[in-house]
């Protein structure tokens, strides 16, 4: 079962994109456009705000970012 | 054929208005640095043409890195404004590594702004083509 911080930030990329109703949790959401360079800084505060941990913008490893399955295992799985 | 690299991105202005919304996440700071962001206000308030236009001159100097891939260093990539209000480049930290490792060389960043969007093309020449231009000018 997906982690409430891990539905935050499904519902807040969905909030983004209305032509959607749906993120799978291994779907890419650079390649499919879900989050661009600028919108990644808007999902780094998101899940900072969502999860607690404070991330260092200068050492990210962005395969954390790719898809919701990888962003609720490195920011989600102990909560 | 000259071995320079182009770069080209382009913000629109309603993106900029989304991030100074009440309810947006203050992440303004984490994409431009202080200087910069003492160069994009106005007497009224926000100068949304000119971050729009800042933010598309970081993403196209970005891409003259050649780092697919790698995440945006936002506050490494400063564009700031020479006398005149020419747009200079000054890299730092991670932005100047990765600007090393692609032997990108001298920076020049081109802005044009006009509603509903900015949009910047960044230029620069390579190592190889200074190396290059270096062994010409010696023979």
């Amino acid at each position: 079962m997906a982690s409430a911080g891990i539905e935050e930030i499904r519902s807040w990329i969905l909030s983004r994109h209305p032509e959607r109703d749906d993120v799978a949790p291994d779907e890419n959401l650079i390649e499919s456009r879900l989050v661009d360079s600028l919108s990644f800084v808007e999902l780094v505060y998101a899940i900072e705000g969502a999860s607690g941990v404070e991330i260092d913008f200068d050492n990210i490893d962005i395969r954390d970012f790719q898809t919701l399955s990888s962003i609720e295992k490195a920011f989600f799985a102990a909560v | 054929m000259l071995p320079g690299r182009v770069g080209i991105d382009l913000v629109p202005f309603a993106r900029v208005s989304r991030l100074l919304t009440p309810e947006a996440e203050p992440v303004l700071p984490r994409m431009l640095s202080e200087e910069e962001l003492g160069l994009c206000v106005t007497e009224s308030g926000p100068d949304i043409p000119g971050i729009a236009g800042r933010l598309a001159a970081k993403e196209a100097v970005f891409k003259l890195f050649h780092a697919a891939g790698q995440p945006m260093p936002w506050l490494g990539i400063e564009i700031l404004k020479e006398n005149g209000g020419r747009p200079v480049v000054r890299l730092s930290g991670r932005a100047a590594r990765l600007a090393r490792d692609a032997r990108v060389g001298h920076i020049e960043v081109s802005i044009a702004h006009d509603d509903p969007f900015a949009v910047a093309v960044a230029f620069c020449d390579t190592a190889t083509e200074r190396e290059a231009q270096q062994q010409l000018e010696s023979a």
